[in-house]
């Protein structure tokens, strides 16, 4: 093959034309940048051009701190020795990364032109506190961290951004330390390098260990209603590939379909706890405990009156057909719910944000719907300044006695605006205490932020739901609806106590993202999730009998495990002590419930457990095939169906079928990339 | 070299000029955007990188100095844009490249001359970084081994020195994969 023949085939008629709206509401966030930088740059420090970029870099920085420093004599000095040590060492760290090694040798020859500038803006003006020696701190750490030094300045330099940000990232986690929490948000512009789409972020998730009940017989847990995970590990499934397996959280998938549960009748419980012990499907010498919960159901006539914003990114990545479009027959779906004195608005987020539609009473519903429907994709995400506006709207249009809720539906980042986590976190935290929740509903997959939206909902007290399909925006939107949108009972807590005479170890399947710590139960401060209308959640424990060939940890030698066991007969005969603490919606005090668990609740042999526990276990049991869990054992793809099929119930919706074959997309899936 | 106009908008946009700005972006728009394409293969991309790069461009146009051409420099702000994206979307694609595979067949070319171009392109796409930036530099932008060479930030000769390897590779490569 010629050159001139590479060269034709390279030519540029291979390249599809730029999209026109693309290109104009690109350029109209990028002269939005530009107008912001003019203000900017006039704090900026003139000279940077004449000395080499390493220098500017520490120089810009330095006087980022200086200016927001009170005590700048003291302060300084040690943060120039913190930026050389860890600019020095950082790169060695650098080098030492197989993945970078390579990278790095391209730096050197192509340097990244900006590393002053990045640097500089991703340090978001630090407030120092007179009192923290912050800092000093800070250059411990690091050196810490990166161990050996290495003074090769060459490659520094063009290393430099990645470490910044790097460092500024673990400054955030240590937010309190440099007061970033209570730094403004969203007035300061975070020029965090743009989140690049194509990518979906997953939370990296231990499963949680086997514990011994002798060392840590208490167990305490927030529940979880979101089901996202299980709409996102389908659609992987559909497309013949394995999900990540941080994509897979157990509790998530189990509480994805609506067991039986009996309805507690009395308003004053606001949910009945079911209990039930039963041997473990993947393992004859364990046992598993099944604990379900679910909420009364609020009667149509007694609905509170719902504020509703939709939050609806319109950025370039949603215009694909399960994006924005399946959003919008969503949301319509959604709207033909609500009563007439319901309102709605809608706010839409890309180059720049904007309220498409001013709160709207669902009598005049046809002008939400035209208001859906004039939507377009285009352009980047603004996310945070969406989510600003949106629930600026939502407290315009605040009902003290009724629903406020802001639903974020996007394909994932935030990639313009505020894009540090724990400032979102932090604002949809503080608008939750005003009455304002979150629900956040993902689309689309590539660039998907699983982790950003657990998070967001996590903390606006919403939940976190994945739409694939038509069906699942049925079933989140419209059936759950009331679910989703109306709480019953707040920062619902879960706490186990288990008996050592009856129960060796234990752990818990699922929940890793949700652990408590143990005092954090009777901690009315400490935030947990919500349950709503009609909820069902579900948590399984797995665990073994004193002296069952099910336990997995040696015997301590030196403790002394038979104080224990000589407690009075009647706790003999109890397997734990279940706690549950809630607050109701209108009370900020939590309420205890309580219930032994005993041999009463038990079955002998899985046939003799209802169906819908049977397929609770088998939906557990996927997860971890799914997750490749050790403690599943031998346990296969088929037995899996075999279990669910032998629970399938009444299945109204068709969701139970489904998730049979489901199990059998991953057996094939498995069996391929085992190849 | 930076043409006389183009310099009197640079300074203008250095000055805080919107007006002069906003042209400088419509003027290079296209350009950043197909290179983007080139580099990276797929519209989406493009468009996140095209923004990227004027995004950047905005935060640092005061810095821009005369001493280098400013296409040079949206060149390489374009292709360092494009291998962040491309190697942050690798770590994330391990479990999407069977989709890609298929959707990739799903809109396979029939005749022989693209499925040629395809295979080309593909195999541009899998060599090592420097080569494919040196090869789609000359080959596809038309740029000299010189110019390549200055936006590369090397020697002339060591662009040359890749684009021999380059052809080994293909050659390499084509003939296993029986297409020539």
């Amino acid at each position: 093959m010629k050159e001139s023949d590479i060269k034709k085939i390279l030519a540029d008629n291979t390249i599809p034309e730029p999209d026109e709206t693309v290109k104009e509401t690109m350029i109209a966030t990028v002269m939005a940048e530009f107008s912001k930088q003019k203000v900017t740059s006039t704090k900026k420090i003139k000279g940077k051009e004449k000395s080499n970029r390493l220098m500017s870099t520490l120089k810009s920085f330095l006087t980022y701190l200086g200016e927001s420093t009170m005590k700048r004599r003291y302060v300084i000095p040690s943060a120039v020795t913190a930026c050389l040590v860890v600019l020095v060492f950082g790169v060695s760290q650098l080098m030492d990364s197989n993945l970078l090694m390579e990278q790095s040798g391209n730096i050197a020859e192509t340097p990244l032109i900006f590393t002053g500038e990045k640097a500089e803006e991703e340090f978001t003006v630090p407030e120092v506190d007179e009192s923290a020696p912050a800092p000093q701190t800070f250059v411990v750490r690091k050196e810490k961290e990166y161990g050996h030094a290495d003074n090769n300045k060459k490659a520094a330099k063009p290393s430099v951004a990645r470490n910044l940000s790097q460092m500024s990232q673990q400054t955030t986690d240590k937010g309190k330390l440099m007061g970033f929490q209570q730094a403004p948000m969203m007035d300061e512009p975070s020029n965090l390098p743009s989140h690049y789409v194509g990518q979906d972020k997953f939370e990296e998730v231990d499963t949680n260990p086997v514990k011994r009940v002798v060392e840590e017989p208490i167990s305490t847990f927030s529940v979880d209603v979101d089901t996202a995970s299980y709409a996102f590990v389908r659609k992987m499934l559909n497309r013949g590939t394995l999900p990540p397996k941080d994509a897979v959280r157990i509790e998530e998938l189990v509480n994805y379909f609506d067991y039986d549960y009996p309805l507690p009748v009395d308003k004053t419980k606001p949910f009945l706890p079911t209990v039930a012990v039963y041997p473990t499907p993947w393992n004859p010498d364990t046992k598993l405990l099944h604990i379900g919960i679910r909420g009364y159901g609020i009667q149509p006539d007694k609905k509170p009156k719902t504020n509703l914003v939709f939050l609806i990114d319109v950025s370039g990545s949603m215009e694909q057909p399960d994006k924005l479009p399946l959003l919008k027959n969503a949301f319509r779906m959604l709207v033909n719910t609500l009563e007439k004195s319901d309102t709605v608005s809608i706010v839409v987020y890309a180059g720049a944000a904007g309220t498409v539609l001013e709160p709207t009473r669902v009598a005049e519903k046809g002008k939400i719907l035209s208001a859906l429907e004039s939507l377009n994709a285009g352009g980047s995400t603004a996310g945070g300044e969406g989510i600003r506006q949106a629930y600026a709207l939502a407290e315009a249009n605040h009902d003290d006695n009724g629903v406020n809720r802001v639903i974020l539906a996007t394909d994932g980042d935030f990639n313009v605006g505020i894009t540090n986590m724990e400032e979102l976190k932090g604002f949809v935290e503080r608008k939750r205490k005003t009455g304002i929740f979150l629900s956040v509903i993902g689309f689309g997959q590539g660039n998907y932020n699983d982790a950003l939206m657990q998070k967001l909902a996590q903390n606006g007290n919403g939940n976190a739901s994945y739409i694939d399909n038509l069906n699942e925006a049925r079933k989140v939107l419209v059936q759950e609806a009331s679910a989703t949108l109306f709480a019953i009972a707040r920062d619902v807590k879960i706490q186990v106590e288990f008996n050592p005479a009856r129960v060796a170890e234990y752990r818990l399947i699922g929940y890793e993202t949700r652990l408590l710590k143990r005092e954090d139960f009777n901690n009315d401060q400490v935030d947990a999730g919500d349950i709503g209308s009609g909820h069902r959640v579900t948590a399984i424990y797995e665990f073994s009998a004193p002296g069952s060939k099910g336990q997995l940890l040696d015997k301590l030698r030196y403790s002394n495990s038979k104080a224990a066991i000589q407690d009075s007969k009647t706790v003999n005969q109890e397997y734990a002590f279940l706690k549950i603490r809630y607050k109701n919606t209108d009370s900020d005090q939590s309420s205890l419930m309580t219930t032994p668990i005993t041999s009463t609740h038990e079955f002998d042999s899985l046939k003799k457990v209802s169906p819908d526990i049977r397929f609770a276990s088998a939906v557990a049991a996927y997860g971890q095939l799914l997750r490749q869990d050790s403690y599943i054992k031998d346990y296969t793809y088929d037995d899996v169906i075999r279990l669910a099929l032998s629970a399938r119930g009444d299945d109204p919706f068709g969701l139970r079928n489904e998730f049979i074959n489901l199990i059998r997309l991953a057996k094939s899936a498995r069996a391929l990339s085992a190849q | 070299m930076t043409e006389p106009d183009e310099i009197e908008l640079i300074n203008q946009a250095k000055a805080g000029s919107s007006t002069a700005f906003e042209v400088l972006v419509r003027q290079h728009y296209t350009f950043v955007y197909k290179v983007a394409f080139k580099w990276c293969r797929l519209k989406e991309d493009a468009e996140d990188i095209t923004q990227e790069v004027f995004i950047k461009l905005a935060r640092n146009i005061m810095d821009f100095k005369q001493s280098s051409a400013f296409k040079t420099w949206l060149y390489r702000i374009t292709i360092n844009t494009a291998k962040d994206l491309m190697i942050k979307k690798q770590r994330a694609l391990k479990n999407e490249s069977a989709y890609l595979e298929a959707e990739k067949e799903k809109s396979g070319h029939v005749d022989r001359e693209a499925a040629m171009a395809d295979k080309l392109i593909s195999l541009i796409e899998s060599l090592p970084q420097k080569l494919k930036d040196a090869a789609l530099l000359v080959y596809s932008e038309g740029l000299s081994h010189k110019e390549a060479a200055g936006i590369l930030d090397c020697a002339e000769t060591t662009v040359s020195w890749r684009l021999f390897q380059v052809k080994k590779k293909l050659k390499i490569s084509l003939k296993s994969g029986e297409l020539i």
